[in-house]
């Protein structure tokens, strides 16, 4: 009983995590109707802007959040701007492979530039923790946890109560309607890859503090962001928090119950279930 | 990767323009980009640090002329298709004499079909499964320590520590290597007093270990063995710290002896255990390196990081070729295939000689990480320094 506690306060400590870093993916593919494959190699951009600050301006990561949330907003801002706006009308399959090629690109830049050596943030509290009915909470798992939720919210109440907001939603629900209402859309699509690049940073810097960066963990990112999209569906970023803690938590079940080399068979099998039963995710509304 | 590839392309034009056409061709594969090019340059630099080497030395003397080497290698970007595509343009396009391995048992074990399928000798110093060489190949040898053996001097050390540890994790990734490497521990532990209460495969790639980790505190068990890769080896070390889990012992059979794992963790990669079969000595003596230190201290200056023993074992396959080419006196594959199942020569690697199913053995020393230091604790001939056993809970550091 005491492990399973144990267990279920790793899994929704990740889950939170997870939550941040699939939020820029859904935010984009919700409002731009493109499945950004290059959202892993931002997360790894922003994990780099941290491990930097951190290694040689002495920047803590969580006080350094802003900057790199900052660059790879304005990096997000040029990309969708003289990028992928070239082709946003075009069919899925070409905003796919650009965003793939994108992917790679700065990948292997990302190679170029900083080395293929392992690297963390590692600040004196990583080792913190503190007990919680018996069960041991690491207190950066918990800082990131926060900031992966509080991001997720402020986002959410951006997008419901500011002018800004209302206009990325009116441009994913009826781009015609909000062109006729005065929305820019190409300045919507901007800004709102833009967004999505400044949260996916953010959970780059999270993730180095408490996984490891280099320059090839962002394939990854980007098929577990796309299960949590699937399971929470595009609508709601809220519904994000819950697509991450379900799978944070299912991963974490699975291997201690049926085995560790099953998590990514049970995560993805997942995303098949609910793309045959609920095709509009599993939280999502119903077409 | 483009860009890397035309400087790749140039230089290697630019470097095999002056040769003459009998120029020795020795032809690889490496992991040059791609998740596993951190330790897949070990092998780029190595053959290229010691085919210059035994070049600038005169060159491999076959029949009454010295014969230049020249190496031909090919960035397979961390994709085992790419590679067996790249060995098989290797022996058809460019016609390369003989080949030297790519990185990890995994590639190696692909690879060495196509040495097998076109009948030209293979030398790899990247794969230790044993797989590789259970299939009667003739065409492929290894310079590195066979995986089953991986634990065998820790698990030795560990039944002459006091206390006695008692029970034991295996955590072992599901690739070639290291399910190789948890088949053989498991076999050595059956034979000791040792308990295995936790036997867990994970999936490679994996970054949550919480789970594994959580299970191995709640049952209080006294070492973790782990057979990964050094990403899931520093995720589960970076969680164990989160997380508290203080075992008596842990090891690895990745990452601990090289020197950019060591950085990426800082003070927490302290008291890791692992193993090495090479640590710069001078009592390697080598021929053209003069000996194992002499070979680090050249390779830090010229690649700017310490080489481990992926390294010297890279170096050790350039080196068998040419003495077996030498022995054979002739560049015939058949011939130099046969004259590399006969070698046996002292390297700044250790003895090169490979057994029947063309696998060297070596013994594994056990190393512990102390104050940031490497540290040979055990080795074939018993204890060598003192390792920090049980090793300080976190909350103590």
């Amino acid at each position: 009983m005491q492990l399973l506690w144990q267990i279920l306060v790793n899994g929704i400590l990740l889950g939170g995590f997870y939550a941040l870093m699939s939020l820029g993916l859904v935010l984009v593919w919700g409002v731009l109707k493109i499945v950004n494959l290059s959202h892993g190699s931002l997360i790894m951009l922003g994990a780099y802007i941290s491990y930097y600050l951190f290694s040689y301006f002495n920047v803590d990561p969580f006080a350094g959040l802003p900057i790199s949330m900052l660059t790879l907003f304005c990096l997000g801002f040029l990309i969708q701007r003289y990028l992928i706006n070239f082709v946003i009308n075009a069919p899925m399959f070409n905003t796919l492979l650009i965003t793939f090629g994108l992917d790679v690109t700065i990948t292997y830049l990302a190679q170029l530039l900083f080395g293929a050596d392992y690297r963390t943030i590692n600040p004196d509290y990583t080792g913190a923790n503190f007990i919680l009915f018996g069960a041991t909470v690491p207190l950066v798992r918990l800082y990131a946890f926060g900031v992966s939720i509080s991001l997720t919210v402020i986002l959410w109440l951006f997008l419901s109560f500011t002018k800004i907001g209302r206009a990325i939603r009116a441009t994913s629900q009826n781009l015609v309607a909000a062109r006729l209402y005065g929305v820019d859309p190409r300045l919507i699509y901007a800004l709102t890859f833009a967004i999505g690049a400044a949260m996916a940073g953010a959970a780059g810097s999270l993730n180095g503090v408490i996984s490891q960066i280099n320059p090839y963990i962002g394939i990854l990112f980007t098929a577990k962001s796309f299960v949590i999209a699937i399971i929470g569906g595009l609508e709601n970023t809220l519904f994000v928090i819950a697509g991450g803690l379900i799978l944070g938590v299912v991963e974490v079940l699975t291997a201690l119950y049926i085995g560790p080399t099953y998590t990514n068979l049970i995560s993805f099998g997942i995303l098949v279930l609910v793309l045959i039963i609920r095709p509009t995710g599993l939280l999502g509304r119903t077409a | 990767m483009k860009f890397h590839n035309i400087v790749l392309a140039l230089t290697s034009l630019l470097m095999a323009t002056p040769a003459c056409l009998a120029d020795i061709q020795l032809g690889a594969s490496v992991q040059m980009t791609g998740s596993l090019a951190n330790t897949g340059r070990y092998y780029a630099d190595a053959y290229q640090f010691a085919v210059d080497k035994i070049n600038a030395a005169g060159g491999v003397k076959v029949g009454d002329t010295r014969e230049k080497l020249v190496l031909k290698l090919l960035d397979n970007q961390s994709d085992v298709n790419l590679s067996v595509r790249q060995y098989v343009q290797l022996i058809t396009e460019d016609k390369a004499n003989f080949l030297l391995g790519p990185f990890a048992s995994d590639y190696a074990l692909a690879d060495s079909a196509i040495a097998e399928k076109y009948k030209v000798p293979m030398i790899q110093g990247g794969g230790a499964s044993d797989q590789i060489f259970s299939r009667g190949y003739q065409y492929i040898f290894g310079t590195l320590a066979r995986a089953t053996d991986y634990y065998q001097s820790t698990i030795d050390a560990l039944l002459k520590l006091t206390p006695t540890p008692k029970t034991v994790a295996l955590l072992y990734a599901d690739d070639s290597f290291d399910v190789s490497v948890a088949d053989g521990t498991r076999k050595i532990l059956a034979k000791t007093p040792l308990k295995l209460v936790v036997d867990q495969k994970f999936s490679s790639n994996s970054s949550d270990f919480s789970s594994l980790l959580s299970l191995i505190k709640s049952q209080n068990i006294d070492v973790i063995l782990v057979a990964g890769h050094e990403t899931e080896v520093i995720n589960l070390i970076r969680q164990a710290k989160s997380l508290n889990v203080d075992p008596k012992l842990y090891s690895f059979t990745v990452g601990v002896p090289s020197a950019d794992f060591r950085k990426a963790l800082g003070n927490d990669a302290d008291y890791a255990c692992g193993m090495t079969a090479w640590l710069p000595s001078k009592d390697l003596k080598d021929e053209y390196f003069v000996n194992a230190q002499q070979f680090a201290d050249e390779y830090k200056k010229r690649f700017g990081y310490d080489p481990d023993y992926h390294a010297a074992s890279g170096v050790a396959d350039v080196e068998a070729f040419v003495k077996a080419i030498q022995a054979a006196n002739s560049l015939d594959p058949q011939k130099v295939r046969n004259a590399i199942a006969k070698l046996d020569f002292n390297s700044l690697y250790g003895r090169i000689r490979f057994n029947a199913s063309g696998q060297i053995e070596l013994p594994q020393t056990m190393i512990q990480v102390q104050k940031g230091k490497l540290v040979p604790i055990y080795g074939p001939k018993g204890f060598i320094e003192k390792p920090v056993y049980p090793m300080p809970a976190w909350s103590k550091r």
